[in-house]
């Protein structure tokens, strides 16, 4: 526990890194909120209870969106809390549309932004018609990068943007459409169309963002790897790509793997006892 | 005795019907026939007629010619004197040859073949005319009949009445059996107290209430079927019998009523006299007849302006939700502006249950007559088991001291065009003013989200959901009859949007849903349960402490059933739901706690890393002051005995 290098950290630094800070707050702030309720069974125990939750991950059960998408931890703890509670209607084969997804969203999260959903669902329908349906598991991952990695992919659109308009000087050729999203990611060898932005010189700049990037970002191996697989890609070709990644997923740590994604033996049994 | 012969042709043959028979019979005056001799005359084809003159003083003013198998009116000569004149039961054609008998009163052609009145103009003593029972086609050629009485035109071909408003001294007029289709044109008959008119074909009668002394009229067998075609019957005053029967009126129920009522001064109906009773039951009927039409206008009226009210509510609505935008808004705003009449439209089998609201009830239906324009902006209505509210100010309604027997009844509440979130506010006093409420139906109520129906779950019971596509998004999603049975199981809905609810739906809403409550219940920490079940109580309580006449008994109700609510079905109850406006106020709320925690938090920190630096500090200068400390202590003890003195000084100075 008191490895070198948690106490090579300055303090400040350390505990904004650990978010100490943001977990510390919330908990003076619950119970300041629940005094009367809380003093009658002590407020060690209750430490204790909120700790152990931000642990397990159900502490963001219920919370308003501020506090979920204050921390990496919450927002992976949500993620996972979804994909636990809403597995059956996976399971089920159900194709919801996005609007319906936003709502099994607002049943654990009441204020949930519409527009994250949105974005989220721009990933897997290649920003096309917005009525589409989805299937769970591909909504679910593509939220998972979405959401996860939000404030980063903010930052690749716009790298994406300059890159598509030629404001960066290294760029060579300049495949222009009316908007830069195109609805196929281009097969390698076609061409003929250009569209979207030359791998390559995407993925160096990625690195860079990636360096100087103080949220969290996928591990860079890893978008590199994704990155090398193409030669030219749009900017939602490649977001699609990231949600596929296993590795990425794994990473996360939040999600299991796609292939595993309708088990979870422990919930089904819960579920026969109901 | 002379015979005229003009032409001097006698050659011309007496037409072998004008024999004379022996002892003919006539109503009228008798005149044995063998003093009548009817000569072949030098006329063409006219019989003379001649009497003898004993007949001629004996019967001077009368002459009975009746089954004389006449064709022709004979020409009667010296008879100046005559005054009752009988031709019935012959074939005669043509009124003719009597213009010489200007003293006739009495004229009786019944049952010949005449088809024109004619030939009558020199009578002018003419009292009685009868002319039954032939051909005539049209009334005419009367006008110097000025002193006619009765005028007997039945079993004609008459169609129309007309050429005898000169008449004034006709008592009797018989048009029965004739083809008339209608009545009118009777001015002047001042005289006329009888009108027969039975046997026609009648379908409506005018003109009668200008006979002033009119009072038996006889239309029995036409074709009258209101009493709207005879209606000017109700103005003639001197009518005192009158029949109906064989005409489709006499068939209705109405009829006999309809007609006493409106010919109050009638005595005998179809030849029946007309008992005090019936004319009693007669004004009774018509008085609740005249209720019930102003009862239906009453309703017609009320149903108009709930329509244009709902109109209104729709309107208001429509352009909240941004869905119109029109050019007219400035006017609609005014119409908004002006002070919404919170009028309660009710059914009339609920009128007597409202004794308090009947009162303004007319100045409401007066203000509808003067100006359907100012609409109201919302609607209340109760039919029988249905509550129907539309518009946001309806719910104001539930306030009211709804009587027990009509909360009772009302199993079905509608709500239209109000926003959703408006009704989860009221549902604890829609709980407690209608515990009978098992079905609730909502259209344009602005449901969007799952988590909205959580808020359906305080409610007592709910037996069937009806949620209208018209306005309610939420019904487009795949999964929503599913979330309400998982969210709402305790109630065990039979029906949703009138599909019954199969074991399969309860199963596939568990199987969906059943983790969702698991993990909502289970893996909450207790503080987070406890809380979240505080403030759905602490909502119905601040709920119910705005309602008027609040009582300590229904407080402590309200404690049992949310207790027993936590028991039945603790895993659901954590899933509620808060309106946006209450979630935000709450959020508000919470910002001053967390700058405060924000705050507090800053200070332990600092004070930790304060702390920590001077560890840190320490931990960095122990060495050397641990070195310096052993230096200290060991230059202190070198000299024995100076350290003795000091160690004693330092004692006594302690004391």
């Amino acid at each position: 526990m008191l490895s070198p290098e948690r106490l090579a950290l300055p303090d400040y630094d350390y505990l904004a890194q650990r978010h100490v800070l943001t977990y510390m707050e919330d908990a003076v702030c619950q119970l300041l909120e629940n005094k009367e309720d809380i003093s009658q069974y002590g407020i060690a125990r209750f430490f204790t209870e909120y700790f152990n939750s931000v642990c397990q991950g159900t502490h963001i059960l219920f919370r308003e969106f501020s506090f979920i998408q204050a921390t990496p931890h919450n927002r992976a703890s949500f993620l996972r809390a979804f994909w636990r509670c809403f597995r059956t209607v996976g399971k089920n084969g159900d194709l919801l549309t996005m609007k319906e997804y936003h709502c099994l969203l607002q049943l654990l999260c009441p204020d949930f932004p519409l527009e994250l959903t949105q974005k989220a669902a721009r990933i897997v329908l290649m920003d096309d018609a917005m009525d589409c349906l989805m299937s769970f598991s591909d909504f679910l991952f593509a939220f998972q990068i979405q959401f996860y990695y939000s404030e980063f992919l903010e930052s690749v659109a716009a790298i994406y943007q300059d890159l598509l308009s030629g404001k960066n000087p290294n760029t060579v050729i300049v495949p222009t459409s009316s908007s830069g999203q195109h609805r196929q990611r281009p097969a390698v060898g076609e061409a003929s169309l250009p569209e979207g932005v030359e791998a390559s010189l995407f993925s160096q700049c990625l690195e860079n963002l990636c360096d100087r990037h103080k949220y969290s970002c996928p591990p860079p191996a890893l978008v590199k790897e994704v990155l090398s697989n193409v030669q030219r890609l749009t900017f939602y070709g490649f977001l699609m790509a990231l949600s596929k990644h296993h590795g990425i997923n794994q990473a996360l740590g939040a999600l299991p793997d796609r292939g595993d994604l309708m088990h979870d033996p422990a919930m089904d049994e819960e579920l026969e006892r109901l | 005795m002379s015979s005229l012969s003009a032409f001097g042709d006698s050659s011309i043959q007496t037409p072998s019907k004008s024999r004379i028979r022996q002892g003919c019979h006539s109503a009228g005056p008798n005149v044995s026939g063998d003093h009548i001799n009817l000569v072949s005359s030098s006329m063409p084809s006219f019989p003379i007629l001649q009497r003898s003159s004993e007949e001629k003083i004996l019967y001077s003013d009368r002459l009975t010619l009746e089954r004389q198998k006449l064709t022709v009116c004979p020409v009667i000569d010296g008879e100046e004197h005559l005054r009752l004149l009988n031709f019935q039961h012959n074939f005669i054609t043509r009124i003719q040859n009597i213009s010489n008998l200007q003293r006739l009163i009495f004229l009786d052609l019944y049952d010949n073949q005449i088809e024109e009145i004619s030939g009558l103009s020199t009578l002018r003593s003419l009292r009685v005319l009868l002319l039954g029972k032939n051909r005539i086609k049209k009334i005419s050629n009367l006008e110097n009949l000025k002193s006619l009485d009765v005028l007997d035109l039945h079993g004609n071909q008459i169609t129309k009445i007309e050429n005898v408003n000169h008449l004034c001294a006709l008592r009797v007029l018989n048009l029965a059996r004739n083809l008339l289709s209608h009545v009118d044109n009777l001015t002047g008959l001042d005289s006329l107290t009888e009108l027969n008119l039975r046997h026609n074909q009648i379908t409506f009668v005018r003109d009668v209430d200008n006979l002033p002394c009119l009072q038996r009229l006889f239309l029995s067998f036409n074709n009258i079927s209101n009493f709207e075609s005879v209606c000017c019957l109700a103005d003639s005053a001197s009518l005192s019998d009158i029949t109906f029967d064989g005409n489709p009126i006499a068939q209705e129920s109405w009829y006999k009523h309809t007609v006493l009522q409106n010919m109050m001064q009638l005595r005998q109906l179809d030849m029946k006299r007309v008992t005090e009773e019936e004319r009693r039951m007669a004004s009774l009927v018509a008085k609740k007849e005249e209720e019930k039409k102003r009862e239906s206008h009453k309703q017609s009226l009320l149903k108009e302006k709930k329509r244009l009210t709902i109109n209104n509510v729709a309107r208001k609505w429509d352009l909240q939700q941004h869905r119109v935008t029109s050019i007219a808004t400035n006017q609609d705003r005014k119409d908004t502006d002006s002070p919404s009449q919170d009028s309660c439209q009710m059914d009339g089998s609920t009128i007597s249950a409202f004794p308090e609201e009947t009162g303004p009830l007319d100045p409401v239906l007066t203000n509808a007559l003067q100006g359907l324009s100012v609409t109201d902006t919302h609607l209340v209505e109760v039919e029988g088991d249905t509550l129907s509210l539309y518009g946001s100010g309806a719910l104001e309604s539930l306030d009211r001291n709804w009587s027990v027997q009509t909360a009772g009844m009302v199993t079905t509440v509608s709500f239209t065009f109000i926003e959703f979130d408006e009704i989860v506010q009221v549902l604890p006093k829609l709980k407690m003013k209608f515990p009978n409420s098992l079905h609730l139906k909502f259209k344009e109520t602005n449901l969007v989200m799952l988590q909205q129906f959580n808020a359906l779950a305080q409610l007592r019971r709910i037996d069937q959901l009806t949620i209208d596509p018209q306005g309610n998004p939420v019904v487009n999603f795949t999964l929503w009859k599913y979330y309400v049975l998982f969210r709402l199981s305790h109630f065990s809905m039979q029906k949703i949007n009138g599909t019954e609810v199969t074991q399969n739906d309860m199963i596939m809403a568990e199987r969906l849903f059943g983790i969702l409550a698991h993990v909502a219940s289970s893996e909450l920490p207790q503080y987070r349960v406890i809380s979240i079940l505080g403030d759905a109580r602490k909502k119905q309580f601040r709920y119910l402490q705005e309602t008027k006449g609040k009582k300590p008994g229904i407080v402590n109700e309200e404690n049992n059933d949310s207790k027993r609510l936590v028991g039945e079905n603790t895993n659901r109850a954590m899933l509620n739901y808060t309106t946006r406006d209450f979630y935000n106020e709450k959020l508000e709320e919470i910002k001053e706690k967390k700058k405060f925690c924000q705050m507090y938090i800053e200070d332990l920190v600092k004070e930790a890393t304060e702390i920590n630096k001077k560890n840190e500090a320490l931990q960095k200068l122990w060495p050397q002051m641990f070195i310096e400390l052993v230096r200290d202590a060991v230059i202190e003890i070198r000299s024995k005995n100076s350290y003795m003195k000091l160690c004693l000084q330092q004692i006594t100075d302690q004391k």
